[in-house]
């Protein structure tokens, strides 16, 4: 648990979280911030920590599939209110897409790691859920992006993955790719090995000490 | 137990590539077909709990994809412990053991029709894998049930 983030206060932030109370989990969040937390323990710490426990209280029948996307939608809400806090770093010249993969709906995790490249002066295209391989080619094209972050949130759509790295592989032979996502708690980062340039990260506490 | 899950499905042999993609073009006729035979036995609210058809047709569509996920990229822990979370988030909102047998007979029955003799012998002893194995699955997540079973019945 983060210096900031007491048990308590963790406690009281995903019971407002449960009842749907948009504005005290608000008064949390801003009171925090306000108090110079660091955004990736905010993210990790409140953002990640109660979500996950919101997946384990639908997995044990406590709350109903409306109830998780309530606090998923309140989740993303805050992540919102730390915008003002994500852009005060010095700017690098550095450009990141990430995105969802094809038929991945679970867009949370790729939006927290689009906000901390911003937070490291990057700039991030967030392209968000279930992103067609055809327009995420065209968008790298675009933009020439410096690295691709790819996001993975349930294990079935690894094919989807891999049809994703392929394509990008082939057309991009030097760009980097991020790889990460929820579907790799139980393993299966193997098949990264096939793809030059594509590294596996665990965390967002990984990912801000290569930044 | 999940030491023994796991040293048998080590002994799994992933499908050929031709198979894997046999497999993944008939997906959605095994989805619907299955589905349907499911929705066609009369004991299905008591599998499933009633009122869960949707979250059962959600599960039969995702196991499939969760297997050719498997046939891509086989790793025998991801097998062990994502069944193992099926049967632990399933069987807390309601759903009966008796269901995976019912569902993977099912199975095993459609994938000897829709696929190739070679493909079938590549693929279905990964289903039978997780039939023989139902009771250890079961014991596993015994322990992680909630005391409210919606639909509690003692042969859970």
């Amino acid at each position: 648990m983060g210096t900031k983030i007491k048990a308590d206060l963790y406690q009281t932030y995903l019971a407002s979280l449960l009842r749907g109370s948009k504005s005290e989990c608000l008064n949390i969040v801003t009171t925090l911030l306000e108090n110079k937390i660091e955004i990736r323990e905010l993210y990790t710490e409140l953002f990640q920590k109660s979500m996950y426990r919101v997946g384990e209280l639908w997995e044990i029948n406590e709350i109903s599939v409306s109830r998780e996307h309530l606090a998923t939608a309140i989740t993303e809400n805050m992540l919102s209110v730390t915008y003002p806090y994500l852009f005060t770093g010095v700017k690098s010249d550095k450009t990141a897409i990430i995105s969802c993969t094809a038929n991945e709906y679970h867009q949370l995790g790729g939006k927290m790691v689009a906000d901390i490249f911003e937070l490291n002066g990057w700039d991030a295209y967030f392209l968000g859920a279930n992103t067609p391989v055809k327009e995420l080619l065209q968008f790298i094209d675009e933009i020439k992006p410096d690295l691709i972050g790819v996001s993975l949130a349930v294990y079935f759509n690894l094919p989807a993955l891999k049809v994703t790295l392929e394509a990008i592989t082939s057309h991009f032979q030097n760009l980097d790719i991020l790889v990460g996502g929820h579907a790799f708690i139980w393993g299966g980062t193997g098949v990264l090995k096939n793809y030059p340039g594509a590294h596996y990260y665990e965390s967002l506490a990984q990912l801000e000490a290569d930044l | 137990m999940k030491e023994k899950l796991l040293a048998s499905a080590q002994k799994l042999i992933p499908p050929s590539e031709k198979a894997r993609k046999e497999f993944n073009a008939k997906i959605g006729i095994l989805v619907d077909k299955g589905n349907k035979s499911m929705a066609a036995r009369p004991d299905l609210d008591k599998l499933i709990c009633a009122e869960n058809l949707e979250m059962a047709e959600n599960n039969n569509s995702n196991f499939a994809r969760f297997m050719d996920s498997m046939f891509v990229a086989y790793d025998p822990s991801i097998l062990v412990e994502t069944v193992l979370w099926v049967f632990k988030a399933y069987r807390s909102h309601g759903f009966l053991p008796t269901y995976w047998a019912a569902n993977l007979d099912i199975w095993l029955r459609m994938l000897e029709k829709e696929l190739s003799d070679e493909s079938f012998k590549a693929i279905s002893p990964f289903y039978n894998w997780i039939v023989v194995n139902i009771p250890i699955f079961v014991k596993l997540t015994d322990e992680c049930l909630s005391v409210e079973i919606p639909c509690g019945t003692n042969d859970r």
